[in-house]
């Protein structure tokens, strides 16, 4: 009931919610009514959204938020919907609701809200002070309306909450569809309008609509984004998303199983949209969503002839207004994204459409903004959007132009979703259930790891039967340690070869492309294939290498100039198949190492510049040049003293902090001439870490040691490539780490065998 | 004679030259070292005794400085010993390679010793 209290005392003004039913998004609404404080005043604030996000609930929360708290701040809400045809109409409609909204404000009545006023009928509601104001308002909007200039008229409407005089208020005002806006018909670009006004107003407001959209308009409006927020809106998370749907069956009175609202989450992706108009139909029809099959059913129903067919219908029909020219679209867009032609030309797409050039681009600018494809201006890629795109599509295709019976098409796409959804729930459990390789290989970030992480046969031999605590102590006491390279994007693999979707799930076959040491030169350059192999025993020789052949095609079909295979299986890899994958130079992982590997790179993250953590890190900071390293040797020696490694230890790190120093000077054209020590005393070890700023070149740190291009000058030169090969030898651990600028030099040296 | 090259000292017990290294063989003393030892090669030393007693720390540039004498000795015909090493030097002598190309004694006397057991007697007209 609008207008109604809650239990928590705020009225319900705008919200289809009470304030507590509203799920997730809590910071974003925090950061939305922020954005009506004195803090922000003047300032614009973008919510990009997600396709299908959902946004119009958080903006009606925090319209009820702002209106409760009765401040000199008058929300203002306007949603922009497919029933305005032009940008004036659209303008009118929003001149309206203002003066609607500013006086239900006014006089605190939210009932004022939701009457269907005329002008005349906000002029005689108006508060006794508010009159000579809004009087003037509508009489000059009056001789407006008739000047035949729409876009003055539009510019007038939307700069109507300008001429709230200061001591009644200040307007906050919230756009809602900014993506509507663009498409309506007539002269005037109503979005870019919308911005020119607000931006120039010196007035707090929120423009809510497609990520894609809202920027594209922002950068058509010359906007400076200076004075512009961003908040992105993507979709819920699967705890957010499922509580939607526990509280959307209470709410609509849908009895939901606990399978069914794992699946519904899951099916839509965590899309507030679909979710609430999925249960919205299972009122209306009175559906209970028990079982997998209720779901799927409903799904359909939906599909074919619901709401869920109604919003891709509208879609298409704004895109596509004609018939002809809406089914060649459906053509395109199914058989592009069922087949491997993902990618296609501008001028392919116009030729099968039959269109002119214009009128393709418009076609192609509505798919981008609602991320159905991706076009750069000239070539189009079909993206798979949401599953529901997918399979609107598809029976669209088959009824529509295949000309298939209904009942047909009905039936198998009941079968295909009930087929399914439980390969759908399947690969969330596992997720759920374990790492997330993509999560995991983007921690690698330089990090060091025992080797044996990433060999199966090792690991098998050393730790298998082991307790964990036994093997988790074992790993800290690893030396044979592997650095990981920096990771800068990973795919999945099917984007560069679609036939591995066939074989494998998308997200357990990637492409990492990386830089060993983190630094960003041609040498360094790498990329990690993984694929998660099933077997539900160790993976046998001919599994391997058939993973092992697929990865190295598409290294080489792809053109990767330097790759490294990794295997991952749940059981591991028999004796035969470890021995192949080891001379073939392929790490192999079982399901165990990766949590270890996971435990390890969550909790050691790549040391960033930081301040010191305790008493028993210090950080010394020397120019470089005039024997200052031995500065440094002298202060790590008394360090080291603290910790009682033997002399001969504490000579061996001395000289290897000398040799960093050197090396630092020597190599990393800093341009603040200064090197940065940290010395960290830990229980069993020493760590020395020597910085500098500069661009470092890639002959230094890795083990990709020699830069080929450079050969030494004599041999006095070649002997000056000592210092790296010193360290290595006197220090345990010695790791180059990646730092955008400059180079930092991580030396470990252990107790054990040290002390007195 | 006892000479110093700045800090370099150095003096000559008949045709052998002993230079003394300082605490710390970086790129500057070891350019000194090798100063003085080529000054002592052109005078006519046919060997070279390195004493290493006052020194507590070498770096990989000192090293590198260490094998150009050692170089130029040879072509020289001069023998290189190298003396009262310190265990940590030592090791890191060894690690680098020079005391595959140099003797290492004891104290300057035992390298002097050597060298003169090894040398023929001086030639008289």
């Amino acid at each position: 009931m609008n207008g109604s209290s809650s239990k928590e005392g705020v009225r319900r003004v705008l919200g289809s919610v009470k304030r507590h039913e509203f799920v997730g998004r809590s910071t974003e609404l925090e950061r939305v009514v922020a954005q009506a404080s004195d803090k922000y005043n003047g300032r614009g604030l973008l919510l990009l959204m997600e396709p299908a996000a959902g946004v119009s609930e958080l903006l009606r929360q925090a319209y009820d938020e702002i209106f409760n708290q009765h401040s000199h701040v008058v929300p203002i809400y306007f949603a922009f919907t497919r029933n305005e045809t032009t940008a004036v109409a659209a303008a009118i409609e929003f001149l309206n609701s203002f003066l609607q909204q500013y006086i239900a404000h006014r006089r605190n009545d939210p009932e004022l809200c939701h009457l269907a006023l005329t002008l005349q009928d906000l002029l005689e509601l108006a508060p006794p002070d508010d009159f000579d104001w809004i009087r003037q308002l509508v009489e000059a909007y009056e001789r407006q309306r008739f000047s035949k200039d729409d876009k003055a008229l539009v510019r007038f409407c939307l700069g109507a909450p300008q001429r709230i005089p200061e001591s009644f208020g200040r307007p906050f005002v919230m756009l809602d569809g900014a993506q509507l806006a663009e498409q309506l018909n007539g002269s005037v670009s109503l979005g870019t309008e919308i911005l020119h006004v607000f931006d120039r107003a010196n007035v707090a407001y929120v423009l809510a609509g497609l990520r894609r959209q809202i920027l594209q308009s922002a950068y058509n409006a010359k906007l400076d984004f200076e004075t512009l927020d961003l908040l992105r809106l993507e979709q819920l998370s699967v705890a957010e998303a499922r509580l939607l749907v526990e509280q959307l069956g209470q709410r609509q009175h849908v009895a939901v199983s606990e399978e069914a609202k794992d699946l519904l989450v899951q099916q839509f992706g965590c899309s507030a949209f679909f979710i609430t108009t999925f249960f919205q139909a299972a009122r209306e029809k009175r559906t209970g969503l028990i079982s997998y099959l209720d779901c799927e059913r409903l799904y359909i129903d939906e599909l074919l002839g619901g709401r869920i067919q109604n919003y891709f219908a509208d879609l298409l029909e704004e895109m596509a207004p004609s018939n002809d020219l809406r089914l060649a679209l459906v053509r395109l867009l199914w058989e592009s994204i069922a087949g491997d032609q993902r990618v296609a030309s501008f001028e392919a797409c116009r030729r099968r459409l039959h269109i002119q050039a214009d009128e393709m681009e418009t076609i192609l600018q509505q798919l981008h903004i609602y991320e159905f494809v991706n076009w750069d201006g000239s070539l189009v890629e079909f993206a798979d959007g949401p599953q529901a795109w997918k399979d609107y599509l598809k029976t669209r295709y088959r009824l529509n132009l295949m000309n298939e019976p209904r009942a047909l098409v009905v039936a198998e796409a009941l079968a295909d979703a009930l087929k399914r959804a439980p390969h759908t729930m399947a690969r969330h459990y596992r997720q759920v259930a374990k790492y997330e390789l993509r999560d995991l290989i983007s921690l690698f970030d330089c990090q060091s790891i025992p080797s044996v992480l990433l060999n199966y046969a090792e690991f098998s031999k050393r730790w298998k039967g082991a307790r964990l605590e036994e093997i988790m102590s074992g790993m800290g006491a690893e030396t044979e340690r592997l650095s990981l390279p920096q990771v800068v994007n990973v795919a999945s693999a099917a984007s560069f070869n679609s036939d591995l979707r066939q074989v494998c799930d998308e997200r357990r076959c990637l492409v990492a492309h990386a830089f060993d040491s983190g630094f960003y030169a041609d040498a360094r350059e790498i990329v990690w294939l993984v694929a998660e192999v099933d077997s539900k025993t160790e993976v046998p020789t001919e599994l391997a290498e058939l993973w092992c052949d697929r990865l190295d095609r598409l290294a080489i079909t792809a053109g990767f100039r330097r790759h490294q295979v990794w295997l991952v299986s749940s059981e591991g890899f028999n004796e035969e198949a470890a021995e192949t994958l080891a001379r073939r130079g392929a790490f192999f992982s079982c399901r165990q190492q990766l949590d270890l590997l996971s435990d390890r790179l969550g909790s050691t993250p790549a040391p960033a510049v930081r301040p010191l953590d305790d008493a028993n890190e210090f950080l010394v900071v020397v120019p470089m040049g005039e024997d200052n390293e031995l500065l440094a040797a002298n202060t790590v020696e008394q360090i080291a003293r603290r910790l009682n490694f033997r002399p001969e230890a504490i000579n061996q790190i001395k000289t290897a902090v000398v040799e960093a120093c050197i090396n630092a000077s020597e190599h990393s054209f800093s341009p603040d001439r200064k090197i940065y020590q940290r010395f960290r005393l830990e229980s069993d070890r020493l760590v020395v870490t020597i910085s500098s700023r500069g661009v470092v070149p890639t002959n230094i740190g890795g083990n990709v040691a020699q830069n080929e291009s450079t050969e030494p000058a004599d041999v006095s030169e070649e002997r000056r490539g000592w210092g790296l090969k010193l360290i290595r030898t006197l220090m345990d651990e010695v790791e180059f780490e990646r730092v955008d600028e400059g180079t930092r030099l991580k030396m470990t040296k252990y107790l054990r065998n040290s002390s007195t | 004679m006892e000479t110093t090259n700045t800090t370099i000292r150095s003096h000559c017990v008949g045709t052998t030259a002993v230079v003394y290294a300082s605490d710390y063989l970086n790129k500057l003393t070891g350019e000194r070292i090798e100063r003085e030892c080529r000054r002592q090669l052109d005078s006519g030393c046919r060997a070279l005794v390195i004493d290493f007693s006052d020194t507590e720390l070498v770096n990989s540039i000192g090293v590198s400085i260490l094998l150009g004498i050692i170089d130029v000795a040879e072509r020289n015909g001069a023998e290189v010993v190298f003396s009262d090493v310190n265990n940590q030097t030592r090791a890191l002598f060894d690690m680098l390679g020079l005391t595959r190309l140099v003797a290492v004694a004891n104290d300057e006397n035992e390298a002097l010793t050597n060298l003169s057991v090894k040398q023929p007697p001086p030639v008289i007209n």
